[in-house]
């Protein structure tokens, strides 16, 4: 097991976050925390890079108890994470923000940055320019590929699809998609249930900071309730079923 | 507007010798310091420049307080503001800090250089002891309890018998003579001149390294995207309590550069809360994080109100009629680095998150929304 959560909590404040919960990453799996806004998908990932102190509970990563780590250390243990939002440097450029990736660790970047100009040609494009004036889509780019500069052995995605034209939501899943296939583990939180769940192999359904179910992402996407919540009830069931890695639906849920 | 259109036509001229001046060579640079250099020296002190620039008061005195140390101030704040994107509003405490060092030392007897490196040490280490365990804090909140620091030492100062409370502190140590600069000269400022152009050099050099340097960046990334730069690896926290030390360590230098004026003496009322806030205007109207611009902005803005002494209290009024007018028109300051330009353009209002973070499972949501 490459990332473990057991029963982890995380207050803000009074406010209870999370209330126990668990799951696990397997090496070379892509899994999936999905859920409706504020369920507390967002908050788990930023507990698992250490962004967040969690009240109780554990994080095993790599067989190594990484609870009280702090977060810059994380990074160097292996977890790369792109922030919710985007999260890039705005007034760096491109190349800038990717330096920023490999802050933490020494050595020669070339291979590393061509590998990321080969996964997002369209950054290797825009080398000099300012992160900030970029579009949605690409700035997501930026943020993914800054996340990989830090060489990570799991990359954490916080809602990838967040804002995006459908067309460029596709690009981004099925770049996702090679990450992965290239070696890399990707745990990815998403609103965007369908989409999720066509690329995943396994799923977490998180409600009110608890996880409610967990199953083989194909199994989730047939789940009654499931669908009922988050696919938009039975309307695109045949859909659903037929569904393959490239998905053509426009996007359910709110955001 | 006409105004803003003027304006930003000359942002075209400041973008292209900005350009240029990125592009050249080094000896170009060093020729271009060497002329800053004489020309503050040489030509800066003289009366025909004294005559156009301050007719009614002593411009060497002027030049040296408030315009040197206004500079002074600016740049160890434009580390923390500028830099790593930190809002500081109690700045003055550390000016304070550095003067009194150097005062209450003095009287024990120490020599006066002496007293300027443990003024620097203890201004550095108030830093840390303001910054350890406040820096967690972000935005707003952290403005307030600085801003809470600088009265308390004020208020301290005031009420502590052993540092002359209200009565400050007078007969300050004087430098020793140097190169031919006689400090005890009551009537002339220009040895206090130029012993404060030598402190702001120094200070630019430090500034100029440390942002071409990984602090530099990590600082830049913390201004930009605190929870990015944690997630990139940086150790934020410490970074930004190196912030505070650097920041403090100059302002306890501009406190021992000030020397309580030629006369020598320094109380509780030198140090108010509203210099904290000038010295920010400093900062911001200049080009929050450039280093010509922050020197700019503070000359300009220790300078109006003594140029235009004719207008006695009207002057004010006038001043604060520039900031608001340079506010609307031009944001970024008068020379804003590109790269804070682009911070402003993508909304962060080039001083890092200074929205505070309230922790509630939704915080993203109007994040988002902003986006």
């Amino acid at each position: 097991m490459l990332l473990e959560i057991e029963d982890i909590h995380v207050h803000y404040g009074k406010i209870e976050a999370l209330k126990g919960v668990s799951l696990q990453v397997d090496e070379g799996e892509i899994v999936t925390l999905i859920g409706a806004n504020g369920a507390g998908k967002s908050t788990t990932l930023k507990t698992i890079s250490g962004l967040r102190p969690l009240t109780s509970g554990r994080i095993t990563f790599d067989g190594k108890d990484i609870s009280k780590v702090p977060g810059h250390k994380r990074v160097l243990l292996g977890i790369g994470q792109s922030p919710e939002g985007r999260g890039i440097f705005p007034g760096m450029t491109v190349e800038e923000n990717l330096h920023m990736g490999a802050y933490a660790r020494k050595g020669d970047l070339t291979k590393d940055m061509a590998e990321v100009y080969d996964l997002f040609p369209r950054l290797g494009e825009r080398k000099k320019q300012a992160g900030g004036t970029m579009s949605g889509g690409e700035q997501q780019m930026l943020a993914i590929g800054r996340a990989l500069m830090t060489k990570p052995k799991v990359l954490l995605l916080d809602e990838p699809s967040m804002g995006l034209a459908p067309m460029l939501i596709q690009q981004i899943f099925k770049i996702i998609e090679e990450i992965n296939r290239r070696g890399t583990t990707v745990l990815v939180v998403e609103q965007n249930a369908q989409q999720a769940l066509s690329l995943a192999h396994r799923a977490y359904v998180i409600e009110t900071g608890k996880v409610v179910k967990s199953a083989p992402a194909a199994e989730l996407l047939t789940d009654p309730e499931v669908r009922a919540a988050y696919l938009g009830g039975d309307l695109a069931v045949d859909e659903a079923a037929n569904d393959t890695a490239v998905d053509t639906t426009p996007r359910n849920g709110q955001d | 507007m006409n105004l803003k259109q003027t304006l930003s036509a000359r942002s075209g001229v400041s973008d292209r010798i900005r350009d240029w001046w990125a592009g050249a060579p080094m000896w170009t640079r060093w020729l271009v310091y060497l002329l800053l250099l004489l020309f503050v020296v040489f030509v800066l002190p003289t009366e025909g420049v004294a005559s156009i620039m301050s007719p009614q008061t002593d411009w060497i005195t002027t030049l040296w307080d408030p315009i040197g140390i206004y500079i002074l101030l600016a740049l160890g704040l434009n580390i923390v503001v500028g830099q790593a994107g930190l809002l500081d509003l109690g700045f003055v405490a550390f000016f304070a800090i550095g003067a009194y060092s150097v005062g209450v030392l003095g009287r024990e007897g120490w020599p006066f250089w002496g007293t300027v490196v443990a003024a620097l040490a203890i201004a550095a280490i108030s830093g840390i002891v303001l910054g350890a365990p406040t820096l967690r804090l972000r935005g707003d909140y952290l403005a307030i309890v600085t801003l809470g620091f600088g009265e308390i030492i004020r208020i301290v100062a005031r009420n502590t018998t052993y540092i002359g409370d209200s009565r400050g502190i007078s007969d300050l140590p004087r430098p020793p003579s140097m190169f031919g600069l006689d400090f005890n000269d009551v009537l002339d400022a220009s040895a206090f001149y130029y012993l404060i152009v030598a402190m702001i050099v120094l200070v630019i050099v430090i500034s100029v390294r440390l942002n071409k340097s990984r602090v530099g960046r990590a600082w830049a990334a913390i201004r930009e995207d605190e929870d990015a730069a944690e997630l990139m690896g940086v150790p934020t926290f410490k970074f930004k309590l190196l912030a505070f030390f650097v920041g403090a360590m100059v302002g306890g230098l501009a406190g021992t550069g000030q020397m309580g004026g030629v006369q020598g003496y320094i109380q509780p009322e030198n140090f108010p809360f509203i210099l904290s806030a000038t010295i920010l205007v400093c900062v911001v109207f200049g080009g929050s994080g450039n280093i010509p611009g922050v020197i700019l902005g503070a000359f300009i803005i220790a300078w109006l109100p003594e140029r235009f002494r004719f207008l006695d209290d009207y002057r004010y009024m006038l001043f604060g009629a520039v900031l608001v007018i340079m506010m609307i028109v031009r944001p970024e300051g008068l020379l804003p680095s590109r790269q804070r330009k682009a911070e402003m353009q993508e909304g962060t209002g080039g001083m890092g998150s200074m929205g505070a973070e309230v922790a509630t499972p939704t915080t993203a949501a109007p994040e988002v929304g902003g986006k």
